[in-house]
C-alpha cells in the first residue's frame, strides 16, 4: 500500500520530533516540575511540595533580581557595541570592494574560537600586575599606573570588563550578516541616491540603514537572544565577582543549584529565565521571521 | 568581479519551483550588487585601507599575543611588565599541558562527541529538514517553528534534568551523554539550514526520478541528497564546531572518563594555580586546527553562517 505525502512527511520528521521531545520538552518538563518543590541537593534525597515557595524567594531575592538586571545590562551593552563595530566593519569591507575579500576572511577567525578560550585570553590581558592591557596604557601615556584600572577586580566595571571577549568574538558574526545584507542593496539606488547629491551621513541614515532593517532586526534578536545566556566567558574570567558584580543569570542559576545546592530554588529562577526568553522569542519570531511563509 | 561570499552557486541558486524568499533574496549569490558603495576617489581609498589595517592589527593581535605566549618560558608568562615576544622561543609549555594527566584524552573525548553529535545531528536533520520543505504540511510548519523556539532555551535551564536523566539510564560520564546534549543545540540549527538547502533543490528533479521508478526515499537518497552534499557539508561543520566549543554542559554532563578539553582548560585555574603557560598552549592546540579548518573552507562556513544567522 502507498502511503500518503502527509504520512511521508510525518515520517521523515518523526525522528527529530522524538529527538527534541524527550531531550529538550522533557528536561523542561522536569525543570517546571522541581520548581514547585524544595529538594534535597543529594541525588534521591527527599523532596517535599512547597507550591510557589520557590518564587517568591527568587523575586524577593537581591542576587536574583541583581542577576536580571545585569544580564539586561549585559545583553545591550554587548549587542550595542557589536552592533556599532561590526556594521562599521561591514560598510568599510563594502567601501573597499571585492580586494577586501582576503581580509574579510581573516576577520571571520574568532568566530571559532570557544568562548571559554576567548575568556581565557582577555583575561590574561586584563589581569592586574602582568596584564598587557594596562602595561601598554601605562607605556602610551593614558594610565599613571599600570594597575590602575582594576578591570575584572573592580566591581563597577567589571561587567563591562567581562563583556569584552563576547564583543571581541561575535563582531565578526554581526559584521557578516550585515555585509550579506548590504550586498543586496541594488546598486541603481545608491546610484540614484548618489546622483541626486546625497551625502555620506544621508546615505548612511536615510537609504543604506532602512535598505537593512529586516537584517538587522534579525541580527540583533540573534545575538541578543545568545547573550543573554553568555556563561563561558565570564565564569573563567571572574565566576561572577567580585561580589557577584558580574553575576549573570546563567551563572546564577548555575551557582544555586551546583554550589549552594538549591535545586528547587534553582529550577523556580531556571523557569522565570526560560519564560523571559521565550516571551522576547515569541514576540521576535512573530514579527520578524513569519517562518513558512516566502517573504 | 566577484560574487557575495557565499557557497557554491549550485547551493543556493533560485530555482525554478522554489520562490524566493527573504533569505533567498539576502543570500542569492549575485554580482556584487552594493558596486555604487564602492569608494572612488583614490585619496579615500587610502584612507580606508588604512583604517582597516589598523583595525585588523587590533582585532587580531589578542590571539597572536595568545600564540606567541604559549612560547615563553612559564616565568616570561607571568613577567612583570609583560613582554609581547618571548625572550627565549620553547615549546616547554607544549610539552607540560600535553603531558598532564587527562589532557590528551579530554582531547579525544571532544573529538568523540563532537563526531557523535555531528552524525545524529544530520541523521536526524536531514530527513526532517526533507520533510518540511518537501511537503509543506501544516505539521511541518508547526514543527520546524518547535525547532526554532528551541534555540532560546537557556542550556542551564534543561542542563541539570538531563544530566539526571542521563545517569539514570547509566550514560553519566560518557562521550554519547554529552553528545546528545549537544544535539539539543545543534539539531535545530541543522534542520533550518538544511531547510534552506532544500528549498532550493527543484521538485522536477525528484518528479523526474519518480517517473523513472524511483520510490520516494529512493528519490531523496539518490536524487535529492547528492544535490545538498555541498548544505550537508556546511551543516556538518557547524555541528561539529558547536559541539567542539561548547563549555556548559560539557561542565554540567561530564567528569573524569568523558571531560573535553573546555572544561580542562577551565579546571588549569583552580587545580594549577595559575599556569598561564600551559593554558595558553593548550588553548592554542585546541584553537589551531579549527582556525585552519575555517580558512580552507570558509567560503562554505560564511554561507552556512549568514543562513544560520539569518533563519534561527
Amino acid at each position: 500500500m502507498r502511503i500518503t505525502d502527509r504520512r511521508f512527511a510525518l515520517y521523515l520528521m518523526a525522528p527529530a520530533a522524538l529527538f527534541l521531545a524527550v531531550f529538550v520538552a522533557y528536561p523542561l518538563f522536569s525543570l517546571v516540575a522541581d520548581s514547585f518543590f524544595e529538594i534535597s541537593p543529594v541525588l534521591g534525597g527527599p523532596r517535599e511540595f512547597v507550591g510557589l515557595d520557590n518564587y517568591v524567594q527568587a523575586f524577593t531575592s537581591q542576587a536574583f533580581v541583581g542577576a536580571g538586571w545585569r544580564t539586561l545590562a549585559y545583553t545591550l551593552l554587548v549587542v550595542t557595541l557589536e552592533f556599532a563595530l561590526g556594521l562599521g566593519m561591514a560598510l568599510l569591507f563594502t567601501l573597499l570592494g571585492r580586494k577586501s575579500q582576503t581580509w574579510r576572511t581573516v576577520f571571520l577567525y574568532p568566530l571559532m574560537i570557544a568562548p571559554i578560550v576567548a575568556g581565557l585570553l582577555w583575561k590574561f590581558l586584563m589581569i592586574d600586575n602582568f596584564g598587557l592591557l594596562g602595561a601598554l596604557l601605562h607605556q602610551v601615556g593614558l594610565l599613571r599606573d599600570p594597575n590602575q584600572i582594576g578591570w575584572l577586580s573592580n566591581p563597577d566595571i567589571v561587567l563591562f570588563s567581562v563583556a569584552i571577549p563576547d564583543i571581541w568574538l561575535t563582531t565578526s558574526f554581526m559584521c557578516l550578516v550585515l555585509f550579506a545584507g548590504l550586498q543586496n542593496i541594488p546598486g541603481e539606488l545608491i546610484e540614484a541616491a548618489r546622483l541626486d547629491g546625497a551625502r555620506a551621513p544621508a546615505m548612511l541614515f536615510k537609504i543604506i540603514l532602512p535598505l537593512l532593517r529586516p537584517v538587522i532586526a534579525v541580527a540583533l534578536v540573534v545575538r541578543g537572544v545568545d547573550a543573554a545566556r553568555a556563561f563561558d566567558s565570564i565564569l573563567i574570567q571572574t565566576n561572577g565577582g567580585p561580589q557577584s558584580a558580574s553575576e549573570t543569570m546563567s551563572l546564577l542559576i548555575y551557582n544555586t543549584m551546583i554550589r549552594f545546592g538549591e535545586p528547587g530554588l534553582a529550577s523556580a529562577m531556571g523557569t522565570i529565565y526560560l519564560i523571559a526568553m521565550l516571551g522576547i522569542a515569541f514576540v521576535a519570531v512573530g514579527t520578524i521571521w513569519r517562518p513558512g511563509k516566502d517573504s | 568581479m566577484t560574487t557575495a561570499p557565499t557557497t557554491q552557486r549550485s547551493d543556493l541558486r533560485d530555482s525554478r519551483g522554489s520562490r524566493p524568499n527573504r533569505l533567498g533574496n539576502i543570500l542569492k549569490p549575485r554580482r556584487y550588487q552594493a558596486e555604487g558603495l564602492e569608494a572612488s576617489k583614490r585619496s579615500t581609498r587610502a584612507l580606508l585601507w588604512a583604517l582597516l589595517a589598523v583595525a585588523m592589527v587590533l582585532y587580531g593581535f589578542p590571539f597572536l599575543y595568545l600564540l606567541l605566549t604559549s612560547f615563553k618560558t612559564p616565568l616570561d608568562t607571568i613577567a612583570v611588565p609583560p613582554t609581547i615576544l618571548p625572550d627565549t622561543w620553547t615549546l616547554e609549555n607544549y610539552i607540560n599541558a600535553l603531558g598532564r594527566d587527562g589532557v590528551l584524552a579530554s582531547i579525544i573525548n571532544s573529538t568523540q562527541t563532537a563526531v557523535i553529535s555531528t552524525i545524529l545531528s544530520l541523521v536526524l536533520a536531514v530527513p526532517a529538514a526533507y520533510g518540511i520543505t518537501r511537503y509543506k504540511t501544516p505539521s511541518g510548519r508547526v514543527f520546524i517553528m518547535a525547532a526554532l523556539v528551541t534555540r532560546m532555551v537557556p542550556p542551564v535551564a534543561i542542563g541539570i534534568p538531563l544530566a539526571s536523566m542521563m545517569s539514570s539510564v547509566g550514560l553519566a560520564d560518557t562521550p554519547i551523554a554529552l553528545a546528545i546534549a549537544h544535539t539539543t543545540i545543534s539539531l535545530p540549527l541543522s534542520i533550518w539550514l538544511m531547510a534552506s538547502f532544500f528549498e532550493a533543490v527543484p521538485q522536477e528533479l525528484e518528479e523526474a526520478a519518480t517517473v523513472d521508478g524511483c520510490s520516494r526515499l529512493g528519490a531523496l537518497w539518490r536524487v535529492v541528497i547528492p544535490v545538498v552534499s555541498g548544505g550537508i557539508a556546511v551543516t556538518a561543520i557547524f555541528a561539529f564546531l558547536a559541539s567542539w566549543n561548547e563549555f556548559l554542559f560539557a561542565l554540567l554532563m561530564t567528569a573524569i572518563r568523558s571531560q573535553t578539553t573546555p572544561v580542562v582548560i577551565a579546571n588549569f585555574q583552580t587545580q594549577f594555580g595559575l599556569d598561564w603557560g600551559s593554558m595558553t598552549a593548550l588553548a592554542a592546540v585546541y584553537s589551531v586546527p579549527v582556525i585552519i579548518l575555517t580558512l580552507l573552507l570558509q567560503r562554505k562556513i560564511v554561507a552556512g553562517m549568514t543562513l544560520g544567522a539569518v533563519k534561527g
